[in-house]
């Protein structure tokens, strides 16, 4: 095989993320590329989570898609969860413990999917058991059922480790590990590497589940051989970087100079700012290559605000949020196009409205974004559609905040977020910081907001001069001026800060088109959509319809020359809206900053990604004349 | 030499009622940033919104005029950012204790060398006199329609158990007084905190001149030591000042409350664990050379190893 879908699931807290972490260690040992999304509850232990990965010998993989090839599973909610999710033929590896469970037994599982599964079960004469469930799905899709005790597994090992069976449990989900890197014929010796990676100078840890992992990864070989084994990897990277959207935002914005991190605790963007507070003190060699000052506000009022606050001293400062958190920005926000402060804001968006689906994706908040906070100033919005997109935004971000001195959003989602991802490493050696028009030395009576230019040059608090700031309307001092000729001056120089940005971004940066050329079907979606999208459009390039995909990058100032060019090619019917919310938001954006309207669209607001699957159906279905799919795939 | 407390005013025309305490706070901060010299590029006022929110803009150093509520993370920035700024908020009661208690409660827990002038007059001036978080229950003052339905929060005794290492009062009538708890405030080494009781002429006629008058006391003209000089004082010197907190109906105590001299302030627990952060703070720090970053792709490997792999 060169390509394959798989999920991994248990209980959240049982350790199936490390799990995961650990097969993709060895999997990107082995050269291969991976993209994995987590799905996950709000809850720390006890609810159903899974790892739903793309494993390619022949490209690093940007989709997820149904159906999978193999299934494996630390409790019974998997098996009731994802069999459907099995192509015909697929496999799957369960504890042969729970084959009498039921799904009455299983009080974690949400009662609609019990309902749903119940009417399932009795039209196929299952009677709600694992064992019964396990029995039709080898008899009717030829699913190749892997059952292995995982006590017996434990207690084995607990003997040969010397270890109470009830202490040796906690290395249950290794079991996966082994059985899943013995099908997929991973090479034991890098897995091993993975968890001395893992698991640096711990020993102990590493050995234990060595040894589980090789017992059962033995015992799967000799019994079924490496049924799935991989396609030696066609890759030729000497390295990859493995990394979550989080991270690689950390990562970027430390390469970036961000020097002041303020956040408060929320799903999905909480992770970033632990990493670049465990990064807080930079050495190479033992030599000090500066600091980032990490702090944890009482509140995300807090948090914009101490942001702004040492952004007006020079250091390059940002928060972190998701939608909850920038709601409570939007006033900072606000001050902050005022008194044209660089800030950057990373906007992680998860399900809403209010609390909505606090651990699941969506891009529902584009057009909050776009407006939110009272009055009228300019602002950078940018989206972006992958990790390694991700990574260069996340720099561009504070030289775009610097060089116009205004606040830039940079929209991300969960999906990004919590994906971990295979990549190249990035390369620096084309990274542009541009602080813009920095003053490092005042001469004469400083104006802050020198009218005599747009973007007036920028003196920071503790510079060889004294400003001031208010977000009242303020003279070219800083202080209050209500004078209506001051207020049309002040108001125009802030406005037109986007016009400037507007002419001097190239557009380019701002939208890509991936065609050759003579597409007639046109995808435009933008975030986490791009990979899907891209590998979607060819796909249906072989099966004979001809489709590109337009990725939006930039919403703030809009590219709206090359996004008009490029619509006007295609039909009408055959332009289609492809997003992670409700209203097709960015063709609400598209129609206000280009005239042009987007009719069709494919949705999908259950929290879940988009899969491959079913954007190709959906695609399909739309050219055959519907205007709006909603997809709801995914459990 | 010296600059005078008039090379600290600003050209700005003083926008309050003839007569507000507020003149009194701005006499007394000039007097102190005299005295104590601040150099003006290396001071910054913040403030949040009301009567008080315009302080920055009469002063002639660094000011910044923040959101209602919002003083004190914006000051916070600031500071961190900076710490060898000196950075004093001005703030109302309906400002810092009732839209930015949170605030003012979290910079107690973390003692960041910040001074708070808190410019209590138990009124919202500027939207007409609706009655602030200060105003005690029952009173009537002739701008609001019925009497205040809600109780008073205490001051001194929220900043006592939020953490705050320098606690006092003073009034804005007694300039010289409240010169010197401001020097004092600025002077010591984590959040200081310093009320100031101030008549609202225009919508308080309960808490005017002759009211505070009668009751006004200083704390020092007694025997009083407010000042934690050793570690094991804390728990007598917080209780003791706790109990004057509470004096508050007949005579009102004025002067320091608490001192705590062996804190360790926020900026020092920074140090503590990035050892460049006092000499090298977010602020100074060189992020590029010659337009390109100071990490270029070797550190970056060798910085991020962890996430790594090298492909067998």
């Amino acid at each position: 095989m060169y390509e394959l879908s798989i999920i991994i699931g248990g209980p959240q807290g049982s350790g199936l993320e490390t799990s995961a972490s650990i097969l993709t260690y060895s999997l990107a040992r082995s050269g291969y590329g991976v993209l994995s999304d987590r799905e996950y509850f709000s809850n720390i232990k006890g609810r159903h989570s899974y790892v739903h990965l793309t494993i390619s010998s022949e490209k690093i993989p940007t989709f997820l898609t149904y159906p999978v090839q193999l299934v494996a599973g630390l409790d019974h909610e998997t098996i009731f969860t994802h069999f459907e999710s099995l192509e015909d033929g697929g496999v799957l590896v369960y504890d042969l413990y729970i084959e009498e469970k039921t799904l009455d037994t299983t009080p974690s599982m949400e009662e609609d999917l019990k309902k749903r599964l119940n009417l399932k079960f009795k039209k196929f004469g299952i009677d709600g058991s694992v064992k019964s469930l396990i029995k039709y799905i080898s008899d009717v899709k030829k699913i190749k059922p892997i059952g292995i005790n995982y006590s017996d597994v434990i207690n084995e090992v607990s003997k040969k480790i010397a270890l109470p069976a009830s202490q040796a449990a906690r290395y249950t989900s290794s079991i996966v590990i082994g059985a899943v890197a013995g099908l997929l014929n991973i090479n034991k010796s890098n897995i091993e590497y993975s968890l001395i990676r893992r698991f640096g100078d711990r020993r102990e840890l590493i050995q234990h589940n060595k040894i589980i992992i090789d017992l059962v990864y033995d015992k799967v070989v000799e019994e079924h051989g490496p049924l799935m084994k991989l396609e030696r990897s066609k890759l030729d990277h000497r390295e990859l970087m493995i990394a979550s959207g989080n991270d690689v935002i950390a990562m970027a914005k430390i390469v970036g100079g961000l020097r002041y991190q303020s956040y408060y605790p929320i799903t999905p963007a909480a992770d970033e700012s632990f990493m670049i507070e465990s990064y807080e003190k930079l050495e190479v060699d033992g030599k000090d290559a500066g600091s980032v000052v990490v702090i944890q506000t009482e509140d995300e009022i807090a948090a914009i605000a101490s942001t702004i606050g040492a952004a007006l001293t020079g250091a390059r400062a940002s928060t972190s949020t998701s939608g909850p958190g920038f709601s409570l920005m939007v006033e900072g926000l606000g001050w902050a196009g005022m008194n044209e402060v660089p800030i950057v804001i990373t906007y992680y968006q998860r399900g809403g409205p209010s609390t909505g689906l606090p651990t699941r994706g969506s891009q529902s908040d584009l057009l909050f974004t776009l407006y939110a906070s009272h009055g009228e100033f300019p602002r950078i919005v940018l989206a972006s559609g992958d990790h390694t997109e991700a990574f260069y935004d996340a720099i561009e971000a504070f030289n775009l905040a610097e060089r116009y001195q205004t606040p830039v959003i940079h929209l991300l989602d969960k999906f990004l977020a919590n994906s971990i991802k295979t990549l190249v490493p990035p390369d620096l050696s084309s990274i542009v910081i541009d602080r813009g028009d920095l003053l490092s030395n005042v001469s004469g009576e400083y104006r802050r907001f020198d009218i005599s230019k747009t973007i007036s040059p920028r003196a920071v608090l503790g510079a060889n001069t004294i400003m001031w700031y208010t977000g009242d309307e303020h003279d070219e001092f800083g202080h209050i001026d209500e004078d209506p000729e001051n207020r049309e001056q002040m108001y125009r120089k802030r406005m037109e800060k986007l016009r400037i940005a507007d002419e001097e971004i190239p557009e380019e940066k701002r939208m890509y088109y991936y065609g050759v050329g003579d597409e007639d079907v046109l995808l435009v979606g933008w975030g986490f959509v791009k990979g899907v999208a891209i590998e979607t459009v060819n796909t249906l390039y072989t099966k004979g319809i001809r489709a590109g995909y337009l990725h939006i990058k930039m919403f703030s100032p809009f590219p709206s020359k090359s996004v008009k060019n490029l619509l006007n090619r295609f039909e009408e019917k055959k332009i289609i809206a492809v997003e992670h919310n409700y209203l097709a938001q960015s063709s609400i954006a598209v129609r206000s900053s280009v005239g042009v309207e987007i009719k069709k669209s494919i949705v999908k607001y259950t929290g879940r990604p988009i899969y491959k699957n079913e954007l190709v159906e959906a695609v399909l279905r739309v050219l055959e004349g519907e205007d709006r799919v909603v997809l709801r795939y995914g459990p | 030499m010296v600059r005078k407390p008039v090379e600290y005013q600003s050209d700005v025309w003083v926008d309050w009622c003839p007569g507000c305490g507020d003149f009194g706070i701005l006499a007394s901060m000039y007097r102190a940033f005299s005295e104590l010299d601040l150099s003006p590029e290396k001071t910054v006022v913040v403030s949040g919104i009301g009567c008080s929110g315009k302080t920055p803009h009469f002063i002639k150093t660094n000011g910044v005029h923040t959101l209602h509520g919002r003083a004190i993370p914006f000051a916070m920035g600031i500071k961190l950012a900076n710490p060898e700024l000196t950075v004093i908020i001005n703030g109302g009661d309906g400002d810092l204790l009732g839209i930015g208690i949170g605030h003012f409660i979290a910079l107690g827990r973390r003692n960041i060398d910040l001074t708070i002038i808190l410019h209590n007059n138990t009124v919202y001036g500027l939207t007409k006199g609706q009655a602030s978080p200060t105003l005690k229950r029952g009173l009537k003052p002739k701008s609001l329609p019925k009497p205040n339905i809600q109780d008073a929060v205490n001051p001194i005794a929220l900043a006592l158990s939020s953490g705050y290492t320098f606690i006092a009062r003073g009034y804005s009538m007694m300039v010289d007084h409240l010169k010197e708890l401001i020097k004092k405030a600025i002077q010591h080494k984590g959040a200081a905190f310093i009320e100031v009781l101030q008549p609202c002429i225009t919508y308080d006629n309960i808490h005017t001149v002759e009211y505070y008058k009668k009751r006004v006391y200083k704390m020092e003209d007694s025997d009083w030591n407010p000042i934690v000089e050793k570690i094991d004082e804390r728990e007598d010197k917080m209780l003791k000042a706790l109990a004057k907190s509470m004096e508050y109906d007949e005579k009102i105590p004025i002067g320091v409350f608490y001192q705590d001299k062996c804190a360790v302030s926020f900026e020092e627990r920074i140090h503590e664990r990035i050892p460049t952060y006092l000499e090298n703070p977010p602020a100074k720090q060189k992020i590029e050379q010659d337009g390109r970053p100071i990490i270029d792709n070797i550190t970056f490997k060798k910085i991020f190893n962890q996430y790594i792999v090298e492909v067998e």
